[in-house]
């Protein structure tokens, strides 16, 4: 796997982990404990998005840093470059 | 309203290429039970939810199955790139390329396009919980099925992971019905649409 491969993994597991608890919030929207974990969660993606955003270019259209649009730059999720 | 990010929710990465099981997972893209009708029908019902807590979780299975409708698409596409003619045919693949070369089209396995006729919204909160708890088991199901003719762990690995999340929404879909009965005449639940029918919840503030 390479470098951003690796980030990407770890930025999906993070963003999963949310996904699912969004999910059982949405059932249990007082569950105070699951808030917390969600918060933690959240913490630690962010950074994660940063660094990935600023090496291999944006996941969401938020600022577009440079002088070109990155957006359209390959690969796009289902490409495997593998 | 809906932002793309440009990720997969769980990766894909397929080295080989095998058209035959292609035609087959093809039917969770466009199929019966697939996820192309899943957020249809999410995403639709939703509208006509009575309780906060189950416009949310329509909203948010029904997004979390436009990335599964994205995986699997990814899957049909990294197994079915740069065939010869030769390993169409041979796949039996051929009846699919002559329409859609390797495209992605939504339909069945069996080559049925992919048809509205397999949702239903009815405007019935309970009526449209027992549809989706029924569709996350049909879904599960296809997956358990689909698995039966896999032996890429490239392939397993995301389809296992597709599975379990169909299990997850059927027990999320358990707690809503459970959530919007509680709040009802215990006695009969049925006496009434409670998304039309006035004073149906023990309260009677919600409409």
């Amino acid at each position: 796997m390479t470098e951003r491969d690796i980030l990407l993994k770890k930025i999906g597991t993070l963003k999963f982990a949310i996904v699912d608890i969004d999910l059982f919030l949405d059932t249990h929207p007082g569950d105070t404990e699951t808030l917390k974990k969600r918060d933690a969660y959240e913490a630690q993606l962010m950074p994660l998005v940063k660094e990935y955003e600023a090496k291999f270019g944006p996941l969401t259209k938020t600022d577009n840093e440079t002088n070109t649009w990155t957006w359209v730059k390959d690969p796009w999720p289902w490409d495997t470059e593998a | 309203m809906f932002v793309y990010e440009k990720q997969l929710q769980y990766p894909v990465r397929i080295k080989n290429t095998n058209p035959a099981l292609a035609k087959l997972i093809i039917t969770q893209y466009g199929g019966p039970d697939g996820e192309l009708g899943a957020s249809v029908r999410y995403l639709s019902q939703r509208f006509s939810m009575p309780l906060p807590e189950l416009k949310a979780t329509l909203t948010d299975v029904g997004t979390e199955e436009l990335n599964h409708l994205e995986m699997i698409g990814a899957i049909v596409y990294q197994l079915t790139r740069g065939l010869s003619e030769e390993e169409i045919k041979k796949a039996g693949f051929d009846a699919y390329f002559v329409d859609h070369t390797a495209g992605i089209y939504p339909n069945s396995a069996a080559g049925v396009p992919w048809s509205a006729m397999s949702v239903a919204v009815k405007g019935d909160p309970i009526t449209d919980l027992h549809e989706s708890l029924a569709a996350e088991q049909k879904a599960r199901t296809t997956y358990d099925n689909i698995l039966r003719f896999c032996d890429d762990p490239d392939v397993i690995d995301p389809i296992r992971f597709l599975r379990a999340r169909e299990v997850v929404h059927y027990q999320r879909f358990g707690e809503n019905l459970r959530l919007l009965t509680d709040q009802l005449d215990s006695k009969n639940f049925y006496a009434f649409n409670p998304s039309y029918d006035k004073d149906c919840f023990k309260n009677k503030k919600k409409k």
